[in-house]
């Protein structure tokens, strides 16, 4: 009975093994083959090299800027995309006149590809005829090259991220903020309990396993991070924009090193695994917390 | 993604469109003309004029059919073919950027040209000398140029002579353009210049003083080992964009993807007066900007001669392992697309060179460079340019590395920088960008 069973079960699950294998386990096996390979241009190995592709990104002055900016840009881009679209959320999702209007309006960045919104940005960030410099120069304040200054450029991938990022958190923390029982409030009302306290006594528990979810969403989706930089800045000035995925990019396709760029997304499988344990222990240890 | 899947729809109706009347033609031709295959890279104005030439081409024979695809820009259409050199799939022909020309040669992929010019009786002697030996590896020539160009320095006439400005030499200096940048400034109270930091802008600055980017000749004697670039003209540069960022003149359009598109509608729309692009963009400068259009050669230090510039552009590669009568097809079409009249024409739509000497003397580019004199610019620079290794442009695989290293240092010197340190560590890294891809390769 026991052995039938494990063959129907090993049966049922063959479609899915096969496909996950062929399209996930066996790329990523050979990635990581790969990764201790010296590769010529087609990218076919040339011969083992060992740990020297790992040993050479850690020597390695770009390699070295690209990560840093990178955890710089996912930890930015997830906390200032979860406060935004939670307040705004919080603000829709009062009951007002004209409410549905600010909704769509709010939400609407989901419907807009990265290419189309880059452009937008890229538009306003122009040197000359953008909107950032005219407001500037209107306020009297200096100009500031804002895809071309090191500091200035992250900004401006993060704020774009940001802007690119807000719909979807918006949707979804809205959901989680209307399906808050109103008689809390209510309560809360007859208690004359303060803006502030009703927020973080009702609102934000009731909201605490959306809220987690929208952050390990805009966090993987951070780390993805790949159409803004490739039309902002194409990883400039000196690196300071060239996101993990982005360099894997450049090192794979435009500078035709395959072993360099498997190291590298070997290094990202590992900051998104150690990334991921962190959530789930934390996750954990709340869950144990409300049991207790 | 989501740009790649509207390139490739945009692909489809095009390739749709393209495909079907031919098919209609196809089917009542008695016998089926040999398919040539043919990837290239150009886009808007110019994909129109590539397929003006092969359409003219299948119209004048029957035997062949040339069958043009689109592959993305150069750098999404080289790693393409790569994966699948050699096999079936790999397209009869290829078109390619010039920095490629070192990866190619190399990849065991390609069928030098000169085996088809040598088997089909295809004479080059008519096409520039000096254009022919950027493509040739060892003295062998490995690909058939045909979309050429060089960079010149544009500037908007107009607007010198309102802020009452001697126009430009032919030959600007360095300082010449600084003075101009710095008058324009004053007069407009904005910043007028721009400089892109873009690699290939270094490359051919540094040609342009005669000096090389890389050893042993280039790279052309044998492979290059290492960047010869952290010296005197090196510094001549980045000093000269130093000097203008500091007086603040200097637009800076950064790096990203678009940056030179920038740059060129910022000129067009008269947001910088002078800037330096291919020659190739000259076929869009003159449709869209309304006023008057100055065009000098590359800019040079007034301590040094100018020497010219290298070629850029692309040229045409021929895959192995091709059937004979693809190969004859493939050296009858190259015949016909590096014909006089063709490249003349080619060369009035799009802005690149005419690569065939006696295009020079067809009645259509004649009646062009009367009526647009500027056109006649940047193949005067190619004339005056002296034949050396420096103007042969360098030769090596480690090319998209040392164009990132070089930029970043323009970049960092726009950014107040310090010219001496960003030159040296652009050397280091290209040094050690060089040493590891010829470890890839083997050599």
């Amino acid at each position: 009975m026991q052995k039938k069973q494990n063959v129907l079960a090993f049966v049922l699950l063959l479609p899915s093994i096969v496909v996950l294998g062929m399209f996930v386990f066996y790329p990523m096996l050979k990635t990581f083959w790969l990764s201790t390979q010296l590769t010529n241009l087609m990218g076919e190995p040339v011969k083992s090299v060992g740990f020297k592709n790992f040993t050479n990104l850690m020597h390695s002055e770009s390699f070295i800027t690209s990560i840093t900016v990178t955890m710089i840009f996912v930890i930015a881009t997830t906390i200032l995309t979860v406060i935004c679209a939670y307040f705004l959320a919080i603000l829709a999702s009062r009951k007002m006149r004209g409410m549905g209007f600010f909704r769509t309006i709010f939400s609407s960045t989901m419907g807009i590809s990265v290419t189309v919104a880059s452009i937008l940005w890229l538009f306003m960030f122009n040197p000359q005829i953008g909107l950032f410099s005219k407001v500037l120069t209107s306020l009297h304040l200096p100009d500031i090259n804002w895809l071309s200054d090191p500091m200035w450029a992250l900004v401006a991938i993060i704020g774009t991220t940001v802007w690119m990022n807000i719909g979807f958190a918006f949707l979804i923390l809205l959901g989680a903020v209307q399906a808050i029982p109103t008689d809390l409030y209510q309560v809360a009302d007859l208690n004359d309990a303060s803006k502030w306290l009703r927020l973080r006594k009702i609102t934000l528990p009731g909201t605490e396993p959306t809220l987690f979810f929208v952050m390990v969403v805009t966090l993987i989706n951070a780390f993805q991070t790949f159409g803004q930089v490739d039309i902002l800045t194409a990883g400039g000035p000196d690196y300071h924009t060239n996101l993990l995925v982005y360099s894997i990019y450049q090192d794979a396709f435009v500078n035709h090193t395959i072993g360099r760029a498997s190291a590298e997304s070997v290094v990202l499988t590992v900051i998104i695994m150690i990334v991921t344990f962190i959530q789930f222990y934390l996750n954990k240890r709340k869950a144990a917390r409300y049991a207790g | 993604m989501f740009k790649h899947i509207a390139k490739y729809s945009i692909l489809l109706t095009v390739s749709a469109g393209v495909v079907m009347p031919l098919a209609a033609v196809q089917g009542n031709a008695a016998s089926t003309p040999e398919k040539i295959t043919f990837w290239h890279s150009m886009t808007g104005e110019t994909q129109k004029s590539i397929e003006r030439v092969v359409n003219d081409f299948n119209k004048s024979q029957s035997e062949y059919k040339v069958v043009p695809e689109f592959q993305g820009q150069y750098v999404e259409a080289l790693p393409k073919f790569l994966s699948v050199g050699g096999t079936k799939k790999a397209p009869v022909l290829f078109q390619s950027n010039e920095i490629s020309t070192k990866q190619l040669a190399t990849s065991g992929m390609i069928e030098p040209m000169e085996t088809i010019t040598k088997k089909y009786k295809y004479d080059t002697s008519d096409i520039r000398e000096n254009i022919l030996d950027y493509y040739r590896v060892d003295g062998k020539l490995y690909s058939m140029p045909f979309n050429s160009s060089a960079p010149v320095l544009y500037y908007n006439k107009d607007a010198f002579k309102a802020a009452g400005i001697d126009e430009l030499p032919k030959s600007p200096t360095f300082e010449q353009v600084t003075d101009a940048a710095k008058q324009l400034k004053e007069k407009t109270g904005k910043a007028k210049l721009s400089i892109l930091p873009y690699g290939w802008n270094f490359e051919e600055l540094l040609a342009n003083q005669n000096q090389e980017l890389v050893n042993n000749g280039n790279g052309r004697k044998k492979t290059a080992t290492k960047s010869t670039f952290n010296n005197e003209a090196g510094k001549n540069i980045l000093n000269w964009i130093k000097t203008n960022a500091d007086a603040k003149t200097l637009v800076d359009y950064g790096t990203g993807a678009n940056a030179a598109d920038n740059e060129l509608s910022g000129f067009t729309s008269k947001q910088v007066d002078m800037f330096m692009n291919s020659s190739a963009s000259l076929g869009d400068i003159k449709k869209n900007a309304k006023f008057n259009v100055g065009v000098t050669y590359m800019p040079h230090p007034k301590n040094k001669t100018a020497n010219g510039v290298a070629i850029g552009g692309a040229s045409i590669w021929l895959s192995k392992g091709k059937t004979n009568k693809q190969q004859k097809g493939a050296a009858e079409f190259l015949k016909f697309a590096t014909s006089p009249n063709e490249q003349a024409q080619w060369s009035i739509d799009t802005g690149y060179f005419a690569i065939n000497k006696k295009s020079y003397d067809t009645k259509l580019l004649k009646d062009a460079f009367k009526k647009t004199p500027i056109l006649a610019a940047p193949v005067d620079q190619l004339k005056d340019t002296k034949k050396n290794s420096a103007s042969a442009g360098a030769l090596i695989t480690a090319m998209p590395n040392e164009r990132v290293n070089t930029q970043n240092a323009m970049e960092n010197v726009i950014n107040g920088k310090n010219v001496d340190k960003e030159l040296a560590k652009a050397a280091k890294k290209t040094d050690a960008d060089i040493k590891s891809a010829n470890e890839q390769t083997g050599e």
